[in-house]
């Protein structure tokens, strides 16, 4: 048998698994719809009071915003909170028991959720739509965002494993996860562009990793970034995919040489 | 060669010190003093494939870390440790296609699955092929009688169905060895004695090597002739029950019943122990007296409608060796004599 069949089947039960909860998937459009009618009306008030930036109009914005709040639907799942679970409970234990690699057993139980959640953006966007006029880029834009926010799901994957395997060493990791979650969707540029932040300050935040999760294929997508810099932005979060590969790949051989499991 | 083996096998937990108190919580923070403990210290022993042994011992003995070696999931501080020819944790995943798993206190099943997709998914897993799957979840399905709720999502399973289902995720991809840790715990008479049957057969006619890790003596006495004693890190017996049986239950009760009511029963040779209606319990050295002459002396005193005698139960021996340690009789002969 394909040494990838028992990842596809990962993918496709935690597919299905995602669909058991209805209720759930109900107040996840519902949530969504009433953010994106929120935000369109917070940036119409603000950009009437206040002067904006220069390179983003209104209609930029509000699209930037709703785009985000999509992206948000499946950027947030995170496949590797089971982690921090099965380390606090022990159940890691009967996973490692297993001959399959975790890390990608992770990544493809979060790629089901994802897919799920993926389906949810189309009932989504089309309620949005009734609120908020989205723009629709050219299919190269569109194509060159595809591409830059695979690469970003890809980094908020490691991302997201980095946070959570520090259960290893900590077995409580609630509070870092927070941090982190808030400071990369704020420094990312999931809650405001980063061209709100000032001087070297914007500087400094675009050029943290957190930046080629939301921000870059966000800037692609308004057209903030011209198509001659796009293989520069995307080159870069290559480099951070890169970067947190090795780094998620160290800690894991660390973490796998000191599991202590709980209650045992 | 043995299916498992170990050669003074360790395992040392560091773990970080700590004081009391607030400000010992603080000091913690910083400070990097480390406590060691030893779980396992220098555990040696060795299975033949197809053995079903006990691996007994207290709470906190080394039982569970010493699975843990065995599995692969802990590295060993020291010592030498092979399954099936491989060193579990240099090849994790290798081993793993060796080795199934139940742990009574914890399901490997997909909670909010219906059990059948559960099994779909060890098939991906340990990629069994089509026709040994068919096979294998048939003859489970079958010994296990897990027709009715197959199709059952796992979280409406009762706690012996869902064991079931355990025990059939286990192995359905044909390990050579199943290590099993409290599989019958707060199951009912019923379903302890299907999981024991299950496991008895699995063992005469798959010819799986099983070690049974639990509290539950009755499993142990009931499936394995071999048990492995472990007590503070160390083995302090191994070998079979019966010859455990022999060094420490040098006495039986004998059950007698009157026909008459007697206000005091005294015997020569025997210790009278309680007395419940008109059925008391004599306590008897098996050395000092033989169960025949001990009849014979009770019922030319007493007029005698019934007796019968009791055997030591494996558990009450082991309550013995946890309480006193173990001591071999076949070892340098204790002198009480040269106590003055």
């Amino acid at each position: 048998m394909n040494p990838v069949t028992p990842y596809i089947e990962f993918a496709r039960k935690a597919f299905a698994r995602e669909g058991t909860y209805r209720l759930e998937v109900f107040t996840n459009v519902g949530s969504l719809v009433l953010r994106v009618y929120l935000l369109r009306c917070l940036w119409t008030a603000l950009y009437a009071q206040n002067a904006a930036p220069p390179n983003i109009p209104l209609h930029a914005m509000i699209t930037y915003a709703t785009v985000a709040l999509l992206m948000s639907l499946i950027l947030e799942v995170d496949g590797t909170r089971a982690i921090r679970e099965k380390v606090r409970e022990g159940g890691i234990a009967t996973d490692l028991m297993k001959p399959i690699s975790l890390p990608l057993y992770w990544f493809s139980d979060g790629f089901g959720q994802t897919a799920f959640h993926a389906m949810l953006v189309v009932p989504a966007l089309a309620l949005a739509l009734l609120l908020v006029h989205v723009d629709v880029p050219s299919p190269a834009v569109l194509a060159a965002f595809a591409v830059s926010f695979a690469v970003g799901y890809g980094v908020n994957f490691f991302l997201n494993f980095l946070m959570n395997v520090v259960a290893f060493w900590t077995l409580e990791t609630f509070a870092i996860q927070l941090m982190i979650r808030w400071a990369s969707d704020l420094l990312g540029g999931q809650i405001v562009p980063l061209d709100f932040f000032p001087g070297f300050l914007g500087t400094i935040v675009e050029n943290l990793p957190f930046a080629a999760i939301y921000s870059t294929p966000l800037r692609i997508y308004i057209g903030e970034l011209p198509p001659a810099a796009w293989l520069g932005a995307i080159a870069a979060q290559f480099l951070w995919l890169g970067v947190f590969a090795v780094l998620s790949a160290t800690v894991w051989r660390l973490a796998q040489r000191r599991v202590v499991v709980q209650g045992g | 060669m043995p299916i498992i083996e170990t050669r003074d096998l360790r395992k040392v937990f560091r773990s970080v010190k700590r004081t009391p108190g607030a400000l010992g919580a603080l000091r913690t923070l910083f400070s990097r003093e480390y406590v060691e403990r030893a779980a396992v210290e220098g555990v040696t022993m060795s299975l033949e494939a197809g053995e079903l042994v006990g691996y007994i011992g207290p709470n906190g003995a080394g039982k569970s870390t010493t699975i843990k070696m065995l599995t692969g999931i802990l590295v060993p501080t020291a010592g030498y440790v092979s399954v099936a020819g491989l060193v579990p944790y240099q090849e994790r995943k290798r081993n793993a296609r060796n080795i199934g798993v139940v742990f009574g206190q914890r399901s490997q099943l997909y909670w909010d699955l219906p059990l059948i997709e559960s099994f779909e998914l060890l098939r991906a897993i340990y990629a069994i092929p089509a026709e040994r799957y068919k096979k294998n979840l048939a003859d489970f399905t079958e010994l296990l009688e897990m027709g009715d709720f197959r199709n059952t999502p796992v979280r409406q399973l009762s706690l012996g169905q869902r064991m079931r289902g355990d025990f059939a995720a286990a192995m359905l991809h044909d390990p050579r060895i199943v290590f099993l840790d409290e599989p019958t715990i707060g199951l009912d008479v019923v379903a302890k004695e299907s999981i024991r049957t299950f496991i008895a057969r699995a063992n005469a006619e798959r010819g799986t090597t099983f070690i049974l890790t639990t509290h539950d003596l009755a499993d142990v006495e009931r499936l394995c002739r071999r048990i492995v004693l472990i007590d503070q890190g160390r083995v302090i017996y191994d070998g079979a029950i019966e010859r455990i049986k022999d060094q420490y239950g040098t006495h039986r009760t004998l059950v007698v019943e009157f026909s008459e009511d007697y206000p005091v029963v005294a015997v020569e040779g025997a210790e009278f122990e309680s007395r419940v209606g008109n059925v008391a319990r004599l306590r008897f050295d098996r050395r000092a007296i033989s169960a025949d002459q001990l009849i014979r002396r009770v019922t030319e005193a007493y007029c005698v409608s019934d007796v019968s005698i009791e055997e030591p139960e494996l558990e009450t021996i082991i309550r013995q060796i946890y309480v006193e340690g173990y001591t071999d009789p076949n070892a340098a002969p204790a002198a009480p004599a040269a106590v003055p």
